[in-house]
């Protein structure tokens, strides 16, 4: 490394130390949509479900104090929709980015941890999801099955499984070996202490920058589905919203059915995505895969 | 030429295991002969079950799964698709592929196309002024393209390009002449190059500027050689290694988006066969798109190791 990257890098650490304005910025969008998610049945919304057809006047109604974001072809409120479509495409991702931890985690310490045997069999399975293109296994799964909010979650969970493990892996072969694993085994300490009490708070960190990276993923993913007609059946979801304002005669007479779903998604997106880049640089976080 | 060797054992057991488990789901999952013939397979009486005892032969339904598979496999190998789950079966699969497949890969090449070509002159200028404000203002704009999905992206560029200000036409018409139709791919292929191209520049901008470093470009600038013959002939070629990988990994990747893209811009390609499929519950079509989507990223990505190992000495000694 030559002198003028190791003071960039120099400079990194100190900048890193803070999180900066732009972090709580979006975490405090991100606290909004949950926060409206979550509670969505008590917060005075319309009806998601319900036609306000204003007698006279033909759907769509565009923006306006009564509904904020306009309604749809069917006069349906789509700020209701926007938030009660929030509650499936936010479940969607939590599920998912929640089995990829739960599972790949488990598999990537096991595998970064008892090395030989074990490594080489969960990294190959590792390898055959990662040479699939993942959109083609979601097509799959959700044509094939009932598409409830259980079949999709779990499908993108499966898909999130590899690219978590493969880091869990790599994060644990760097910390395996270190002084403080090898004074916990010389003082007598079993496997199973030393990976929950010195290798798991280690990999958490990298991991939890790595969730919020995930969860944009999967959030996008459910409305890519969506597009294919083969997102969740009931009730309204991000992508189920975007796409009922995404035909030509709609987007041209009608633009806001699509294009402020899409703000917010796009916006959900980019704070999750800047708070995970942020957080990775906060605790130095490398990207290289061992 | 053994690592080759095992590279491509590796991709012929994927394949397998991707046609055997889909293959198999389908059958166990879905209900072929209700596929074909509708209400029909269910019912008793006696002309049906003809009809019933004949799509059976016709299909093969009555023969233990393993051995179809065995059957559609050699066929499919031989480029036999079979034929549609619909009462005439007709077009054969291979035949709708045919007509679709082209469309799709002419989508992905310019897509790509237009990726690299605005990622590298964007990296080199961003690259060339490393934290100065405008490379700031760029790194900001390639992290608001990435955070865009591929299908808002759509939404909004047939918004503006074509409703709004007409630049681009909104219909897709395969009878038109060829460079009509490339024309006519221009702003679908958009919507999947620039957030890829973002990554492509993200990406190339960091390897530049670790390369700027080197002490042969102050050898050089020193003896000097331009600022911008410095960039082109000597900084960009060795900064292009992880390209070429993160290049491959994006083309799978593309696939999948240009699936969605071709439904927002009503492309008859793939990604409408698909669906249309889907919503037929027409399974051979299904069975037939995964595989050629899954073969060529398996294919991509062998490609992509094989051009590393070419361009870089050092992999193939490994």
């Amino acid at each position: 490394m030559s002198d003028a990257t190791a003071q960039a890098n120099a400079d990194g650490a100190a900048s890193k130390r803070r999180l900066g304005v732009g972090f709580w910025i979006a975490v405090f969008w991100l606290f909004i949509v949950f926060f409206a998610a979550t509670f969505a049945p008590w917060l005075p919304f319309k009806d998601p479900d319900n036609n306000y057809i204003v007698s006279g006047e033909r759907p769509p109604y565009a923006p306006s104090g009564t509904h904020p974001f306009g309604t749809d072809q069917d006069a349906r409120d789509l700020l209701a929709r926007t938030v009660f479509g929030a509650r499936v495409s936010l479940t969607v991702g939590l599920v998912a980015i929640g089995m990829g931890m739960l599972f790949g985690g488990f598999m990537g310490i096991m595998a970064g941890y008892f090395r030989g045997w074990w490594d080489r069999v969960i990294s190959f399975v590792f390898i055959i999801f990662l040479s699939f293109p993942a959109l083609v296994l979601a097509i799959l799964i959700t044509a094939l099955l009932e598409r409830s909010l259980r079949t999709i979650s779990i499908t993108l969970g499966i898909l999130s499984i590899a690219p978590v493990g493969r880091i869990a892996r790599a994060t644990t072969i760097s910390f395996a070996d270190r002084e403080f694993v090898l004074a916990a085994r010389t003082l007598g300490a079993k496997n199973g202490r030393i990976i929950i009490r010195e290798l798991l708070p280690n990999v958490l960190i990298p991991m939890s920058a790595l969730a919020l990276l995930g969860m944009a993923v999967a959030v996008v993913a459910e409305g890519g589905l969506a597009f294919l007609g083969l997102s969740v059946e009931k009730g309204p979801t991000w992508g189920k919203v975007i796409l009922t304002g995404a035909g030509s005669r709609d987007l041209q007479k009608a633009p806001w059915i699509a294009i402020i779903p899409i703000i917010v998604l796009f916006l959900t997106v980019l704070a999750l995505n800047f708070a995970g880049d942020r957080i990775r640089a906060y605790f130095d976080v490398r990207e290289t895969a061992l | 030429m053994r690592y080759w060797l095992q590279r491509l054992g590796v991709a012929v057991a994927l394949l397998l295991a991707v046609s055997a488990l889909t293959f198999g789901a389908m059958n166990l999952l879905g209900d072929p002969l209700f596929n074909i013939l509708g209400p029909t397979s269910a019912s008793t009486l006696p002309e049906d079950l003809e009809i019933i005892e004949a799509a059976k032969a016709e299909y093969n339904l009555d023969d233990p799964l393993p051995v179809r598979y065995v059957k559609w496999g050699s066929a499919f190998v031989t480029g036999d698709f079979g034929v549609q789950f619909s009462v005439d079966g007709q077009p054969p699969v291979s035949d709708l592929i045919k007509e679709r497949l082209p469309r799709t890969v002419m989508l992905l090449i310019i897509a790509q196309t237009m990726a690299v070509l605005i990622a590298i002159p964007w990296a080199l200028f961003a690259a060339s002024r490393a934290d100065k404000a405008v490379d700031k203002v760029s790194t900001v704009t390639s992290f608001l393209f990435i955070a865009i999905p591929n299908f808002g992206l759509a939404v909004i560029l047939k918004y503006l390009f074509s409703l709004k200000w007409s630049i681009f036409p909104l219909i897709f018409n395969a009878a038109d002449p060829f460079w009509t139709r490339v024309w006519q791919l221009v702003l679908p292929a958009m919507a999947l190059a620039l957030p890829v191209a973002s990554v492509y520049q993200r990406l190339l901008r960091t390897d530049l500027i670790t390369t700027l470093q080197e002490d042969y470009i102050l050898t050089a600038r020193s003896k000097g050689v331009s600022k911008r013959n410095v960039l082109f002939k000597h900084a960009l070629r060795p900064s292009l290694f992880s390209f070429i990988t993160i290049f491959g990994i994006n083309t799978g990747a593309l696939l999948g988006g240009s699936l969605i893209v071709e439904q927002i811009f009503i492309v008859p390609g793939l990604g409408t066969a698909i669906v249309e499929a889907i919503l037929r519950e027409d399974f051979p079509v299904v069975l037939a798109i995964v595989m050629i989507v899954t073969t060529a990223f398996v294919v991509i990505n062998v490609l992509v190791d094989l051009l590393y190992s070419l361009i870089d000495p050092r992999v193939r000694a490994s």
